[in-house]
């Protein structure tokens, strides 16, 4: 009996297995699988930027192209699995989200000619994701204009503090920039590595206590997902936090040079378009890095720490006050 | 069908982790978290080296001795030091998190140019199959490999011991053998098998990541558990093979929850669900035959 | 052959529950001498054979076997001369190991545990002769989970399995007391014929009186660390049960009890 159960029960398994890849291979649309390693604001608005970007290039959801959407939840376990299961069902293209995700949907793709397009890669060079039928857009941040754009705000200013995950490759890389360029703008970086989470708000505290003029704030994930319990700590202590993209200002840092998902997603969705129209092939398309970046500032979090707008700074930033969440 | 064969391949390499975690769990009795970090410790070890051009097959035994080396760690902090053993887990998990940082950085990747386990020149006797058939028999046979050697080990002098100090250490002491010794050699054994499978992983994916060892213990629990679970009434089927099918079994429940197309929000409530199912289903059977 | 000299143990030392069990206890237990012991709970016999096997430390004093002193000897390191049987009976087998294999493992005592097949076939014919020995069946359930036999037939195996290596010293600790009378009766007689067959030396915990002065060669009675009752030979042959309850009951009226 027992036996019977457990090998109907795999046979069971097996089987739906086996048939959810015969019908998918059926679709006569071609399919797009995207793979976003992570729920996240900005990575959700990298998806979107990727719909509007296919639909802007005169492709219709449905009619010229249908999307398997997965979302991996942070597991990297359920990462690769992700990959592999739209390597298996042969789609015509992956859209990648975030590195980890490009890394597992090429390794999937190793053999195949599936394009796998990419996007929020800040590093595709390192991550080895710049030959072979692969091409996407980087969201490498722009931190000489960061640098910049602090210096007009805070003339005075000589440190900046950051925190971010000595684990996460794209912070990393960030933070060697940051030291690189920092002195030819008059700053000195107090840099704080933490390994999790938990340790974001205490690093906070150790920066406010180092005394630094401002924080300057990465795309890393475990500093943006508490950026609030931070932003209580430095405004207590009235210390001005730049962001790094538009959530973050949105959320009450006071100013950013940043780059915006959305667009970067459109850009993503407008290359992986060209792919499906056979206008261009993934191998023969370098990535894409954003050079126009945009100036977000939050003219409320300004005016609570007394700081104006430079009318050079103001005649080109846009004000996302209004649409800050309170 | 080739959706089953990769699905089926991730079991097979992780079938290696889950040997490691049912030598610890199962037989030793020690919740051991070490894997969470010797996993990604095989992984950073091979990706260092295959980037410096060392020869794929070469990693294989260089991972299983980093492994060892963890396991060693932890059972010399638990032993020697006195230190309760999921405590000791955590110290040598929390230690490699930074060892793996410094041995491969945040990530790694191997190029595309470089030649793996799977696509190195001895593959070529497996003809022209594509590389995802090349995967599944590759790692079919290493898992199936392990599976005979911890076998033959288990039936040895030294493997009995093991099994016996998981079972009942106070015997374990009145036959004159030191207890401490089979533990730590046990952890040896467990966590060079959690990071050869790490190294499988890292040359199957061509990138190490510092995060990829969480979860792991989880997994390797996970699927110790629901393969013992489900052929425990076999008295013919080996605890090992229990397991490695425990492990193809799960991350074909995963895929399965993934190929329904579920909101990703969902998709770890499912995987929960699934488990549950096989889980209730086989002590339900387990029960009603106790009762009867 | 068993000398303990100035033993001196005492529980927490240095906190307010400091309590001094043994100062300064000799004993000695002479080639072949089967030593029965008795005395109410608390009174240090069961400390007594964890002084001796290295389970508890102890503060001061020497544990000398055969004039070695073990003193600084590992628990484990002790066992190679000392074999024990528990009184919960799980505690001298391994449940989810078979027969057979609770057998080769006992039987690797004082060896190496090398890459050797863990069972030798050659030795099975042994294992079950001794195990016929004891006259309960064991030696036809060779393939049968230990976990799933009696508590009497666990301990019968234990019995067997601690017997099975030379040992020089036998240590029973109340290994009676877990089963019903009858079974117990039964490991009493086998314990008596195993250790007449092997010569062995043996030192025995009890809180059945009879059994103290029915078997074995000497009789102790302890009382808080101390030997209130010491008797062997001619002497002991002739101390009946009554003798022993009625010392027995007198020291616990003066304890209170």
């Amino acid at each position: 009996m027992k036996k019977f159960f457990a090998v109907s029960l795999a046979a069971v398994m097996t089987g739906a297995l086996l048939a959810g890849c015969g019908s998918s291979g059926s679709s006569e649309i071609p399919v797009i699988g995207i793979s976003q390693y992570a729920q996240h604001e900005s990575l959700d608005n990298c998806r979107e930027g990727f719909l509007q970007g296919l639909a802007e290039s005169g492709l219709v959801e449905g009619e010229d192209f249908v999307v398997e959407y997965q979302n991996a939840g942070a597991d990297d376990n359920l990462n690769v699995q992700i990959a592999q299961s739209f390597s298996a069902k042969n789609v015509a293209l992956m859209c990648a989200i975030a590195t980890p995700a490009a890394t597992a949907c090429y390794a999937a793709a190793e053999d195949k000619d599936i394009p796998v397009i990419f996007t929020a890669v800040t590093d595709p060079v390192e991550a080895k994701l710049d030959s072979g039928n692969i091409t996407g857009t980087s969201d490498k941040l722009p931190i000489a204009a960061q640098l910049e754009l602090i210096r007009m705000l805070q003339p005075e200013a000589k440190t900046i503090g950051i925190i971010y995950t000595s684990s996460e490759p794209n912070s990393v890389s960030a933070i060697k920039e940051y030291e690189a360029l920092a002195g030819e703008y008059g700053f000195t970086i107090e840099s704080v590595g933490v390994t999790q989470q938990s340790e974001v708000v205490q690093a906070a505290d150790t920066l406010i206590a180092k005394n630094v003029d401002c924080f300057s704030n990465l795309t890393d994930n475990n500093v943006v997902d508490v950026l609030l319990s931070v932003l209580e700590k430095t405004n207590e202590a009235g210390i001005p936090v730049y962001g790094s993209e538009i959530e973050q200002v949105k959320k009450g840092c006071v100013a950013s040079a940043g780059i915006e998902y959305v667009s970067l997603g459109v850009k993503t969705g407008q290359m992986a378009a060209k792919i499906l129209l056979g206008e261009a092939s993934a191998a023969d398309m370098p990535y894409e890095t954003i050079t126009e970046y945009e100036t977000y500032v939050n003219a409320d979090a300004m005016a609570e720490f007394g700081m104006t707008l430079p009318d050079e700074v103001a005649a080109g930033a846009i004000d996302v006050s209004a649409e800050a969440a309170q | 069908m080739e959706l089953l064969i990769s699905t089926m391949m991730q079991g097979f390499i992780y079938a290696l982790l889950s040997y490691g975690v049912y030598i610890t769990y199962k037989i030793l009795d020690f919740p051991d978290l070490t894997v969470d970090g010797s996993f990604p410790l095989g992984a950073a070890v091979t990706a260092y080296f295959m980037v410096n051009g060392m020869n794929p097959y070469l990693t294989l035994p260089l991972a299983l001795l980093a492994g060892a080396v963890a396991g060693l760690a932890t059972g010399l902090i638990h032993v020697k030091l006195g230190v309760r053993d999921l405590l000791a887990g955590i110290i040598t998990m929390t230690a490699l998190f930074s060892i793996n940082l410094q041995v491969a950085d945040s990530n790694l990747a191997i190029e595309r140019s470089i030649d793996t386990i799977f696509t190195a020149a001895p593959t070529a006797v497996l003809g022209d199959l594509s590389l995802t058939y090349k995967k599944f028999i590759i790692s079919l046979i290493l898992a199936l490999v392990c599976k005979l050697i911890l076998d033959w080990y288990l039936q040895t002098k030294s493997g009995l011991l093991l099994r016996a100090t998981g079972d009942n250490d106070t015997l374990v002491t009145s036959l004159a053998k030191n207890k401490g010794s089979v533990k730590i050699l046990g952890l040896v054994i467990a966590n060079a098998l959690a990071a050869l499978a790490g190294c499988i992983v890292c040359q199957e994916q061509r990138a190490f990541t510092s995060t990829m060892g969480t979860g792991q213990v989880v997994f390797g629990l996970a699927t110790v558990i629901i393969g013992t679970t489900l052929f425990r009434r076999l008295s013919f089927v080996k605890a090992t093979t229990a397991v490695f099918f425990g492990s193809i079994l799960y991350k074909i429940c995963i895929q399965l929850a993934i190929s329904m197309g579920l909101p990703a929000n969902l998709l770890k409530l499912a995987m929960a669900v699934l488990f549950l199912l096989v889980l209730a289903a086989g002590s339900w059977k387990g029960g009603a035959k106790k009762h009867a | 052959m068993l000398e303990l000299k100035n033993v001196t143990k005492i529980y927490n030392p240095g906190t307010v529950t400091e309590m001094c069990l043994f100062d300064h206890f000799q004993l000695q237990v002479k080639e072949g001498e089967f030593v029965s012991i008795v005395g109410s709970n608390g009174s240090g016999k069961t400390s007594l054979l964890n002084i001796i096997c290295g389970s508890i430390p102890i503060e001061g004093g020497e544990v000398l076997i055969g004039g070695e002193n073990i003193a600084k000897m590992k628990e484990y390191q002790r066992y190679r001369r000392i074999g024990r049987v528990y009184q919960n009976p799980s505690m001298g087998t391994c449940p989810n190991l078979t027969m057979l294999e609770n057998m080769s493992l006992a039987d690797q005592k004082g060896s190496f545990c090398g890459l050797g097949r863990g069972i030798q076939k050659k030795r099975i014919d042994y294992y079950k002769e001794q195990l016929a020995l004891l006259g309960l069946g064991l030696e036809d359930k060779l393939h049968v989970k230990v976990g799933a036999l009696s508590g009497g037939q666990r301990q019968a195996a234990a019995l067997v399995m601690t017997t099975l290596t030379p040992i020089d010293f036998l240590i029973l600790d109340e290994h009676t007391a877990a089963l019903d009378p009858k079974t117990a009766e039964i490991i009493m007689e086998l314990t008596d014929r195993i250790i007449k067959e092997k010569h062995l030396t043996a030192m025995m915990v009890t809180h059945n009186l009879r059994y103290a002065v029915e078997y074995g060669s000497r009789l102790l009675m302890m009382d808080k660390g101390g030997v209130v009752l010491d008797q062997s030979g001619e002497e002991k042959t002739h101390t009946t049960v009554e003798d022993i309850l009625g010392l027995f009951t007198k020291i616990s009226i003066e304890c209170g009890n």
